[in-house]
């Protein structure tokens, strides 16, 4: 079987993107809050839903629907940050329970959303426009370029927002080391807040960029919360540069198996990955580059 | 009976033989048990231990020196009343109510097994229903193609456990918490897409049917399902006597000596804690495999859903609800979740709020879980107390009965019960006539009612007691505190000077009059 080098990359480089910002978002609640946020993907999914109204009912431009899809991520994260980590963090048995808690919440949000928009997928307006351009033999949509240079876009802006802001100062403190943080005057609860904003913000984009080839429905948050703790436990949970390594490598897997066995075979081979690294370094890809949380 | 009643009040010692004689000759079915008590009674022992099902506390009340028992640990007695009321209560019902106890009794025995694992060997495996399901198409697909008869599905259904188990424990040994939960979300994901691909596994009628079943052929519906239910309450029956063989012997006492976070103690005490929590992990996953060959049996086949995530978030919910690491929590965590999702059908995708609210609350709540309530309301509870007690001791006066717990000289209890009664006597005795009185007349003779408020501050302990400094004789007086210790000398009450003695001591007493009245 011919396999078309140019497709796999187009294909890998669209996935890792967005992979890398669920992974990213998953990864920095982790390190920051000590959360491990199952509820990732009803951010996911309500954001695509808060992208489809904004369409729908305000504008099918395409920068109102990313924003649109980027705010009520957004204010998905902080809900459940509310819910999850404020009454919670400084109780007894707190990993347990905030993740217990953020299953449950994952499991109220989708049976609101099954019962307040039907299980009928949605589609979104196309944000980028239809245009398509020819890359070597390939053909790239203006979805998949958009989504991968907007994404890029983004995280460079995150990053460097959390590296000279105030704010970002004080998420790294955290992640570092949260009770050193409270010592020194960083509130953890203003702080968790930002945090939770900020990557439910990166999810919202994530689920508007994904939406251009998939749809919006009820259980779409799924896939995109799996493939994200896989990208996310294979680069080492707490560490952005190795989410961002194993988003690559995972896109690259999930392009190359489907070309050359088939798409329903994407996460047994996925799985198969972080198994092996796993076994290798059980701490994940970033085990070389930085320390992570305990 | 009437001379029976006096013996048993009369506060006589080593009264056994004489109770025993009454006894045999009156009746034993009389409401004092007391003689009941006194006679010999066999202990029962659970066979080749020294351990007897109840624990009782044998005391002498100290007022009657009678025996008192007192059963210490109640849970049996719970325990055996819940079995019963589970195995009598489906009967009665509807074949629906029926059919869905089976349904509970069987995920009752698939978490009392994951209790094992997850409280126990303390590993945090999500793939239990995996394991379950692997034993599932197992023996389904053996008794499909090569006919295997029910109790052979049952009997293979351990192996495809074990096999399944180890594979899974394999990197149990390298990883540690939530990876490890997270990889065993993956291996479940991945025994989903394999089942629901494969041809052989009945990829096409999505699931894999036509198994053996235990039902014999020829009876009633109504027979069958009382049949399936009293299996399945057998097999919840067997789990929790799994349970209280691995976690109560030699290998739960090895892993309670191991918590988390004190594992290089346990170490190097020369416990060898992973071979027992492999070992644990080893034999509840053959327990699964089995419970997954019962599975087979009953629905007559397996099918993917076994595997999915909403099934493995429902089971999370069961066991989150009723309190993570006890049986009773799992049993009662199953009920409600079973109860709501099978029984209130009508509700519709309520159901599954409902359940989600619930677990979330629990979590937000609670500690441990519904079976935790009654520890963490105790605890606070006590909390409570103590800070009422605190506070209480601070502002003086009588002492509260749980504060006079607390005190062991009991006399100061009395002292202080007395003083506050006469000062309560004597706080409606300060009148503007009688502090009148007193500054016209400070050194008597006094009315009735001075003279009794007067005494009662010449009786005031010595600390802190007021007295009257003469600074310059006939010309200038202070008033003064004692210190009420040898050596320690008076301080200063005020700045304010009196030019006679008269003045003085009207002073003082008007200091005393306003300690009465604010105390």
């Amino acid at each position: 079987m011919q396999i078309d080098p140019y497709y796999v990359i187009v294909t890998a480089a669209m996935l890792a993107s967005i992979y890398g910002l669920l992974a990213i978002g998953i990864s920095i609640i982790w390190s920051s809050l000590g959360l491990i946020n199952m509820a990732h993907g009803l951010i996911f999914a309500l954001a695509g839903y808060g992208a489809w109204a904004a369409a729908q009912y305000l504008s099918a431009y395409g920068p109102v629907v990313l924003v649109a899809g980027i705010i009520a991520g957004a204010l998905v994260g902080m809900l459940i940050g509310v819910l999850a980590f404020l009454p919670l963090y400084d109780k007894p048995n707190y990993v347990l329970r905030s993740l217990i808690a953020t299953l449950a919440i994952s499991l109220l949000g989708q049976q609101f959303m099954l019962t307040a928009f039907g299980p009928r997928s949605r589609p979104l307006p196309p944000v980028f426009g239809r245009a398509s351009f020819h890359f070597g033999t390939a053909v790239v949509s203006a979805g998949q370029l958009g989504a991968i240079v907007t994404s890029w876009l983004v995280l460079a802006l995150i990053a460097a927002w959390a590296r000279h802001s105030r704010r970002g100062l004080e998420i790294r403190a955290m992640m570092r080391n949260p009770e050193g943080a409270a010592l020194v005057g960083i509130g953890l609860r203003s702080t968790a807040m930002a945090v939770m904003a900020v990557t439910g913000g990166l999810a919202g984009l994530a689920a508007v960029l994904l939406s251009q080839t998939y749809f919006v429905s009820p259980f779409s948050g799924l896939t995109p919360l799996l493939k994200g703790m896989i990208v996310a436990l294979a680069g080492g949970l707490g560490s952005i540069p190795g989410a961002i390594i194993a988003a690559v490598l995972v896109g690259l897997i999930e392009a190359l198996t489907a070309v050359s066995i088939g798409g329903q075979f994407v996460l047994i081979t996925q799985f198969l990955f972080i198994i092996i690294v796993l076994l290798i370094r059980p701490r994940g890809i970033a085990g070389i580059i930085e320390t992570v949380r305990e | 009976m009437e001379a029976f009643r006096v013996s048993g009040a009369s506060p006589a010692v080593g009264d056994g033989a004489i109770a025993t004689n009454i006894s045999a000759a009156a009746d034993l079915t009389a409401a004092d048990t007391r003689g009941a008590w006194a006679r010999p009674r066999l202990r029962v022992r659970y066979p080749f231990t020294r351990r007897t099902p109840l624990l009782i506390r044998v005391a002498y009340d100290p007022r009657s020196l009678a025996t008192r028992r007192t059963i210490v640990d109640k849970r049996p007695l719970y325990w055996v009343a819940g079995l019963i009321l589970l195995a009598i209560v489906p009967l009665l019902g509807s074949n629906a109510l029926l059919s869905s106890s089976t349904v509970f009794a069987m995920y009752a025995a698939i978490n009392i097994v994951w209790i094992l694992v997850v409280g126990t060997a303390g590993i945090w495996s999500l793939a239990t229903l995996a394991i379950v399901g692997v034993g599932a198409y197992g023996s389904a697909y053996l008794s499909i193609t090569y006919g295997l008869p029910w109790w052979g599905m049952i009997a293979i259904g351990p192996v495809f456990g074990l096999i399944c188990g180890i594979i899974i424990a394999i990197p149990a040994i390298r990883l540690e918490g939530w990876y490890y939960a997270l990889l065993t979300v993956g291996l479940a994901e991945l025994c989903r897409v394999y089942a629901v691909q494969s041809q052989a596994l009945g990829s096409s009628e999505g699931g894999l049917y036509g198994a053996a079943t235990f039902i014999p052929n020829g009876v009633s519906q109504r027979t069958g399902l009382v049949i399936s239910f009293f299996a399945a309450f057998v097999l919840m029956l067997a789990a929790l006597a799994l349970y209280r063989v691995v976690n109560g012997q030699r290998l739960g006492r090895l892993l309670r000596a191991a918590p988390e976070k004190q594992e290089a103690f346990a170490e190097a005490l020369g416990v060898n804690y992973r071979a027992a929590r492999i070992r644990v992990f080893l034999i509840s996953s053959a327990a699964l495999g089995l419970i997954g060959g019962f599975y087979a049996t009953y629905f007559t086949g397996a099918s993917p859903s076994l595997f999915s995530m909403d099934n493995m978030m429902l089971l999370l919910a069961m066991i989150t609800i009723g309190g993570i690491g006890t049986t009773g929590g799992a049993v009662v965590g199953t009920l409600i979740v079973v109860l709501l999702d099978q029984v209130f059908v009508e509700l519709g995708p309520l159901r599954l709020i409902i359940v989600a609210a619930i677990m979330l609350a629990s979590v937000l709540f609670t500690r441990g879980g519904l079976f935790g309530v009654a520890t963490q309301f105790s605890t606070w509870r006590s909390r409570r107390k103590s800070e009422r007690r605190a506070q209480r001791s601070e502002r003086g006066g009588e002492v509260m009965p749980d504060e006079a717990t607390e005190i062991r000289d009991k006399q100061t209890i009395y002292v202080r019960r007395f003083d506050e009664t006469v000062r309560k006597h004597l706080r409606p005795l300060v009148t503007d006539e009688v502090i009148a009185e007193h500054k016209r007349n400070p050194s008597g003779p006094h009315s009735d009612t001075l003279e009794r408020l007067l005494n009662y501050f010449r009786r005031a302990a010595i600390t802190d007691k007021y007295g009257i400094l003469a600074v310059k004789s006939f010309a200038e007086y202070r008033v003064i505190a004692l210190s009420g210790r040898r050596g320690v000398p008076p301080r200063v009450v005020d700045d304010k000077v009196y030019a006679t003695p008269d003045e003085a001591q009207h002073a003082v007493f008007l200091r005393r009059v306003q300690d009465l009245m604010q105390s």
